[in-house]
């Protein structure tokens, strides 16, 4: 029998992942830019700084992806007979658990700063043969970073449904948000220029929140997925569809009494157990294997695919007469 | 959710720059409006060329700035002299307005007080990138002495 995994992808979705690659490029160049352009007016501006390491963090979602990429292309072989799909899951955890710890991390940091009073020190620099407070680029430096994140946000938002990528997605998410960091630092920056000083740290302590609730979303659906929980949409809101079509399917064979299936998430495709309960005690093999390619022809993410003849479904999968409880998280 | 926050903020920020109608940047505590047709209450440490102490008085190049700067805003200087960490202990607790001595931009004082830009300009500094010290976040007060020394001995 051929490989069953897939490497390979349809073509929209290959035009698509192009134009992902292509925009976690460009994200992560616009990315170092603003990081150079904040580090040379950083300051004194507990806001800034947060809203400075947010930058960075923010690049590890792309590194992972643009990585993992490389890695699931690579077919099934003996030591990873499920392919390397994984991969892309693994990076997801990193990006997850990266953002909940620094964000933690800044948040005390801001709460410290607040309990101590300590009045953030921003001083001038001298430009073009003015004196100039240093605030007044920070804002500029901000107030000029801001759109980035909405057009690449919005691209990729676009681009992780027919991928069914969860970490785009996830990347995308944070981009969307990205001007409320931007937002909040200007407000704390000028709320030091006004002398209350404590906006600095306010405004820090809510980018800090946004970092580990980011970190906190991706680390939980991460897990969930290495966990094998059953299959749901790039967005995590619903049980994956292709789970009843799946059944459906089967359902619809002559021979096939009840079916159900077990599907869990590889990161980009999707690994399928569907289970069948034929109506006589035999089952010819060429209707198991027409079973199998005639579920790997409904959707190009589910190409690794096995159909198992049994007696009585098992409790825990998925089909319409009420094998489908969901239990736990 | 978050859309909402950050409409908040920016009405917030709105209201802080609106509302407040003050200079920025402006000082926490006000030393800068305080100084200003009043008293500017310098503590000196002793260094070499750059600070001479003499009964209770500091001279030298750095000193003559500082009464340069309180000249230009209309203010006396009340002169105190101690060694470094007590003048940094002085512009903690707000018996000081500023703090001059032998410090440079590598000071160590940087998360207890403000600290100026780095000037080499200043007569008998040498090498070094000499600052002052101020207290803590008093930022229209480090603006103002920041652009007077800009003027004085260049950046």
């Amino acid at each position: 029998m051929r490989s069953m995994g897939r490497t390979d992808l349809p073509v929209a979705q290959r035009e698509a992942l192009r134009k992902a690659i292509r925009w976690e490029w460009f994200t992560i160049g616009y990315t170092s830019v603003t990081i150079v352009l904040i580090a040379l007016v950083v300051g004194g501006s507990q806001a800034m700084k947060t809203a400075w390491i947010e930058d960075m963090l923010s690049l590890i979602p792309q590194v992972s992806f643009l990585v993992a990429l490389l890695l699931i292309r690579r077919p099934p072989s003996r030591r990873f007979p499920y392919g390397l799909h994984r991969a892309m899951g693994v990076g997801h955890l990193i990006a997850g658990v990266a953002l909940l710890i620094i964000g933690t991390n800044l948040a005390i940091e801001s709460i410290v700063g607040l309990a101590r009073a300590e009045h953030p020190a921003i001083g001038t620099v001298r430009l073009f043969g003015q004196t100039i407070w240093l605030g007044w680029l920070m804002v500029a430096v901000m107030a000029v970073t801001v759109v980035g994140p909405f057009f690449y946000g919005h691209a990729k938002s676009k681009l992780a449904p027919p991928l069914h990528n969860k970490v785009l997605f996830a990347d995308a998410d944070m981009a969307k948000a990205d001007w409320t960091t931007t937002v909040a630092s200007i407000v704390g920056v000028l709320g030091v220029g006004a002398g209350q000083w404590w906006l600095d740290f306010a405004a820090a302590l809510f980018i800090s929140c946004g970092i580990v609730w980011d970190g906190w979303k991706n680390t939980r659906s991460a897990v969930l997925d290495l966990m094998d929980q059953r299959a749901r949409t790039f967005d995590d809101e619903e049980p994956h569809p292709l789970a009843s079509r799946i059944v459906a399917q089967l359902e619809r064979q002559p021979w096939v009494r009840e079916a159900s299936v077990r599907i869990r998430d590889m990161g980009q495709v999707f690994h399928v157990e569907a289970f069948v309960v034929p109506w006589r005690g035999r089952v010819r093999l060429d209707r198991v294997e027409a079973a199998r390619e005639g579920i790997a022809k409904l959707d190009w993410k589910v190409q690794d695919v096995v159909v198992v003849p049994v007696t009585s479904l098992p409790e825990e999968t998925s089909s319409p007469h009420g094998g489908g409880k969901e239990t736990g998280p | 959710m978050r859309r909402a926050v950050g409409a908040v903020m920016a009405v917030l920020l709105a209201v802080v720059v609106a509302g407040c109608a003050v200079q920025i940047p402006s000082d926490p505590r006000g030393t800068l409006d305080r100084v200003t047709g009043g008293i500017l209450r310098v503590g000196a440490s002793p260094s070499g060329e750059l600070v001479r102490v003499d009964a209770g008085e500091a001279s030298g190049p750095l000193a003559d700035l500082v009464e340069g700067f309180a000249r230009e805003r209309g203010a006396e200087v009340d002169w105190t002299v101690g060694g470094e960490e007590d003048l940094v202990d002085g512009l903690e607790t707000g018996t000081l307005d500023v703090a001059i001595g032998g410090m440079t931009d590598a000071t160590p004082w940087s998360d207890r007080v403000s600290v100026t830009r780095g000037y080499t300009g200043i007569p008998g500094a040498g090498e070094r990138a000499v600052v002052l010290l101020l207290p803590l976040g008093e930022n229209a007060l480090q603006s103002a002495l920041e652009a007077f020394l800009d003027e004085e001995v260049g950046p």
